[in-house]
């Protein structure tokens, strides 16, 4: 490898399956969503009542949700993250409490939510010096920031970098995608033939990265590496993606491209797979046009942890970390009976992987896409 | 082979203009600028749904239409499947978060407005441009801790020099303003009418802002 080659040298997770990137992939395999009823606001007027909550944190606390979440995970890492190391933020609505409260409860500050303030905080609580940097890409975010943070590695502007993302539960975010007619009534089913929308969830991570020569300098354990990524835009729709997939598919060669491998090396998936009717459409085409009707394992893990936006692409490139050192993927939870063009790639169980490499897609509002070939130790 | 700015196109209230060009023009309203900037053979027609825009969509939109024009860059017939976009602001979307939340209130927290929910997200700004100008590159929303303008051009920079895209528009955007700085590769292509990257960023104060920046650009 490459002196400068950008590596995985730590990462940790809370979703609503708990602490820990182990407490993720336990809960993935239990066949078992972690989506439950939402008690936090009033849900009787809105198409859906269920999402993916964190069950320790509780709104209307001295922290916010997302600080409540970021608080514990960068508190316990901290002396383990350099403090010259370059700081990524991701996250689409942050302290959104502060909108919610100035009109509902008190006279708060909304200039308080600013994605700015959470950044100056995360730093506070990572202990890091250097400025850090804000990547809100819709729910391609931490995908983007990951991205930008192994170009940065890769060329030399910084031999060190932490990415950090971040979205809650709220009101706020809830009664939109509700108006988009976004929401599942009962539950994400990714790819399934019968899918009718996204669950909404909630999540925070962080990932450390470091180039090659720095990580074996500091005797640093390599989780894995960052290979290849490609960003690209459908340029078509504000909400709706190409029906064609062919950005998504163009972002996929791109980082094909950029890691130096072919497509036959890539062993697995993780999909961004919402369970929306196009969403997925959309990537099922994508992935026909990349892999050539020559169908690899594609798993989703939204049905299970719900949609959490920004933090979404961050907590699916650790899942992917962690079915690469186990061999497989976890099964698409949520999914019943297959959208009949994608039989031959998803299934509910878990399926083999033939490779130590794979691919994580994420696309968003404003017809984002970002892809990431990731390679295991 | 140098990354270098190779239009820059820029809209306050009342005015709009581009730097290469050397060219400067009064508008009324920003819902009327499409218009002028249609008369004036800037664009080929009107930017379609734009007076449902946000105020930062519309000065987006319009400042692209300058930089890409500044740039001799026709977006109908250019190859912008490279072409990306990032953007900043210092405000993020707080004035279109509080709209959004202040109707949905109002509204008696029953029904919410997707059409006001869809700008409560720091990238909408920018996809909007993105749309209009088949940019099909990357899409990036970015704030910094440090000196926005620089930061913002230094990753625009790195991004076609790492060829991530072809060319990258660097979009400051807040209510009412935006610049957009076109910036590409120069393969001796641009004859004199561009300018590095670097030193421009050399150029920048730290703390210069929007308002700064434009006004040293309608100078």
């Amino acid at each position: 490898m490459s002196r400068l080659n950008p590596v995985v040298v730590m990462y940790d997770v809370v979703t609503p399956y708990g602490w820990g990137a182990g407490a993720c992939w336990e809960g993935l395999l239990s066949s078992q969503t972690a989506l439950s009823q939402v008690t936090r606001f009033d849900t009787h007027s809105f198409l859906s009542s269920n999402a993916g909550l964190v069950s320790d944190i509780r709104p209307k606390q001295d922290d916010s949700l997302v600080i409540q979440m970021l608080k514990p995970l960068l508190s316990e890492a901290a002396s383990d993250i350099p403090i010259d190391a370059t700081l990524f933020l991701s996250s689409i609505n942050g302290e959104i409490e502060f909108i919610q409260e100035h009109f509902l409860d008190k006279n708060v500050d909304p200039a308080q939510s600013g994605l700015d303030c959470l950044l100056k905080k995360v730093q506070n609580l990572s202990k890091i010096k250097r400025p850090g940097f804000i990547v809100s890409t819709a729910c391609a975010s931490s995908t983007t920031a990951v991205a930008q943070a192994a170009s940065m590695i890769r060329c030399g502007d910084t031999d060190c970098a932490l990415v950090t993302a971040v979205d809650c539960v709220s009101e706020f975010v809830f009664s939109g995608f509700s108006a988009l007619m976004a929401l599942a009534p009962d539950i994400a089913r990714p790819f399934d033939k019968n899918r009718q929308g996204l669950s909404l969830g909630e999540a925070a991570g962080f990932i450390l990265l470091m180039s090659e020569e720095r990580a074996f300098r500091e005797g640093r354990e390599v989780l894995g590496q960052i290979a290849g990524w490609g960003l690209t835009n459908d340029a078509i729709h504000m909400t709706a993606p190409s029906d064609t997939g062919g950005r998504l598919a163009a972002a996929i060669q791109k980082s094909l491209t950029c890691a130096d491998i072919d497509i036959q090396d890539i062993g697995s998936v993780c999909a961004h797979g919402t369970g929306t009717l196009y969403n997925d459409a959309m990537e099922i085409n994508a992935f026909k046009k990349v892999f050539n009707n020559n169908p690899i394992p594609v798993y989703s893990i939204k049905g299970g942890t719900g949609h959490t936006l920004a933090a979404s692409g961050l907590i699916e490139i650790i899942i992917s970390f962690e079915s690469l050192k186990r061999g497989i993927t976890p099964g698409t939870m949520g999914l019943l009976s297959a959208d009949d063009l994608a039989t031959d790639m998803v299934a509910p169980c878990t399926s083999e992987i033939k490779t130590h490499v794979t691919i994580s897609t994420n696309s968003g509002f404003g017809g984002v896409n970002a892809a990431l070939v990731l390679k295991g130790k | 082979m140098n990354i270098e700015i190779s239009g820059i196109g820029w809209i306050k209230k009342g005015i709009c203009g581009q730097f290469f060009k050397n060219l400067s023009y009064d508008y009324d309203e920003l819902r009327s600028a499409p218009s002028l900037l249609v008369q004036k053979s800037i664009l080929p027609s009107v930017i379609n749904k734009f007076n449902s825009f946000d105020t930062v969509s519309k000065a987006t939109c319009c400042a692209v239409a300058l930089g890409l024009d500044d740039a001799n860059i026709s977006f109908m017939t250019h190859k912008m499947e490279d072409v990306g976009i990032i953007g900043t602001n210092q405000s993020g979307c707080l004035e279109s978060n509080l709209k959004y939340f202040k109707d949905y209130v109002a509204g008696g927290r029953n029904l919410a407005r997707g059409k006001l929910f869809i700008y409560t997200l720091p990238s909408t700004p920018y996809a909007a441009a993105a749309i209009h100008f088949n940019c099909q590159g990357p899409l990036i929303y970015t704030g910094s801790s440090q000196a926005q303008t620089s930061s913002l051009l230094i990753q625009a920079k790195n991004m076609v020099s790492t060829d991530q895209a072809s060319g990258m528009l660097a979009i400051l955007a807040e209510q009412n303003y935006a610049v957009c700085f076109v910036i590409i590769k120069n393969h001796g292509q641009l004859n004199g009418k561009s300018l590095p990257v670097d030193k421009v960023i050399s150029g920048l104060d730290n703390e210069t802002d929007i308002n700064e920046i434009i006004n040293l650009l309608s100078m």
